[in-house]
C-alpha cells in the first residue's frame, strides 16, 4: 500500500498545487498583519498569504486520492512517472511565471 | 527573534544544500576509473543513500522555518519590492514558493526510493528526483539570500 500511495502522492501533489495556485483554490487565507485565518477573502485584513492554503489543498487532495486508489492500480504506475509529472509541473509553473520578467 | 530564526533557517539551508549536492553528484553515472581521482571524483564518491534521511528532515525543517518567516516577508519586504517596482524580485520569490511546494510533495517517494537495499529499476527515478530536489534547493537558497540582501543590491 505504501509504495503505490507514495507514487500517487508524488505525481499528484505538485500538479494539485499548481491547479490550486492557478485557480486560487486555497483552503484558507492567512492575514499576517492581523494574525487571522479566513476561509474567504477579507479586504480589510491587510496583505494576504495564500501559499499555506494552496499547500493544504494540494496535500489533502493528493493524500486523499493516494489512499483511495486501489493498491493494484497504484502498483502499475511506472516509477518514471513519479519524476516526469513533477518535472513537467515545474516546467509549466516556470513558463507561467515568466509574467514577472516581461 | 525573527533575526535568530532567519539565521537558523539560513544555516539549515546550507546544510541541506551540502547534503543534497553531494547526493546529486553521487548519482551521476561514473566514468571508467583510471588514473588519480580528481576533487570532483572524491566529492561524488559518497554513499547517496546515507544522505536521504538527513535530506528529508532538513527539507522539512527548513521549509517550516521559511513558512514561519513568510509573514514578516509579506508585511515588510514584499510591499517594499512593490514600491520599488522590483517585479523580477517578486517573481523569483513566487517561483521559490511554488518549487518548495513541489519539493515537499516529492519527499515521501524520494525517501522510499532511497531506502536500502536500493531497487535497481528505480535508479533513473532516484537520480531525477534527487536532481529535481537539488534544483529546488539551489533556487530557494540563492533567491533567499538575494532577497535578504536586496536593499544593498539594488541601486
Amino acid at each position: 500500500m505504501r509504495a503505490s500511495a507514495f507514487k500517487i502522492f508524488a505525481m499528484l501533489s505538485g500538479a494539485a498545487y499548481g491547479l490550486a495556485f492557478y485557480y486560487d483554490l486555497g483552503l484558507f487565507r492567512y492575514y499576517p498583519e492581523v494574525n487571522q485565518f479566513h476561509w474567504t477573502a477579507s479586504a480589510e485584513s491587510g496583505p494576504v498569504i495564500l501559499w499555506y492554503g494552496w499547500l493544504t489543498t494540494a496535500a489533502l487532495f493528493s493524500a486523499g486520492v493516494a489512499l483511495v486508489v486501489p493498491r493494484r492500480l497504484g502498483e502499475r504506475i511506472p516509477p518514471t512517472l513519479v519524476w516526469v509529472v513533477p518535472m513537467l509541473t515545474t516546467l509549466a509553473i516556470l513558463v507561467y511565471e515568466r509574467r514577472w520578467f516581461v | 527573534m525573527i533575526v535568530a530564526l532567519l539565521i537558523v533557517h539560513g544555516l539549515l539551508a546550507v546544510t541541506l544544500l551540502g547534503a543534497l549536492t553531494h547526493q546529486a553528484f553521487s548519482v551521476i553515472r561514473a566514468p571508467a576509473a583510471a588514473g588519480p581521482r580528481s576533487f570532483i571524483d572524491r566529492f561524488r564518491r559518497v554513499n547517496g543513500a546515507e544522505y536521504a534521511n538527513a535530506v528529508v528532515v532538513l527539507f522539512l525543517v527548513t521549509s517550516v522555518g521559511g513558512a514561519l518567516l513568510y509573514p514578516q516577508y509579506r508585511i515588510d519586504v514584499r510591499p517594499m519590492l512593490e514600491e520599488m517596482d522590483a517585479r523580477a524580485a517578486n517573481g523569483v520569490f513566487e517561483i521559490k514558493e511554488h518549487l518548495v511546494a513541489i519539493g515537499l510533495g516529492l519527499l515521501p517517494i524520494y525517501w522510499l526510493f532511497w531506502r536500502t537495499p536500493l531497487v535497481a529499476n528505480q535508479t533513473a527515478s532516484r537520480r531525477y528526483l534527487t536532481w529535481l530536489l537539488a534544483f529546488i534547493v539551489w533556487w530557494s537558497f540563492i533567491v533567499g539570500h538575494v532577497l535578504n540582501n536586496i536593499k544593498g543590491l539594488l541601486p
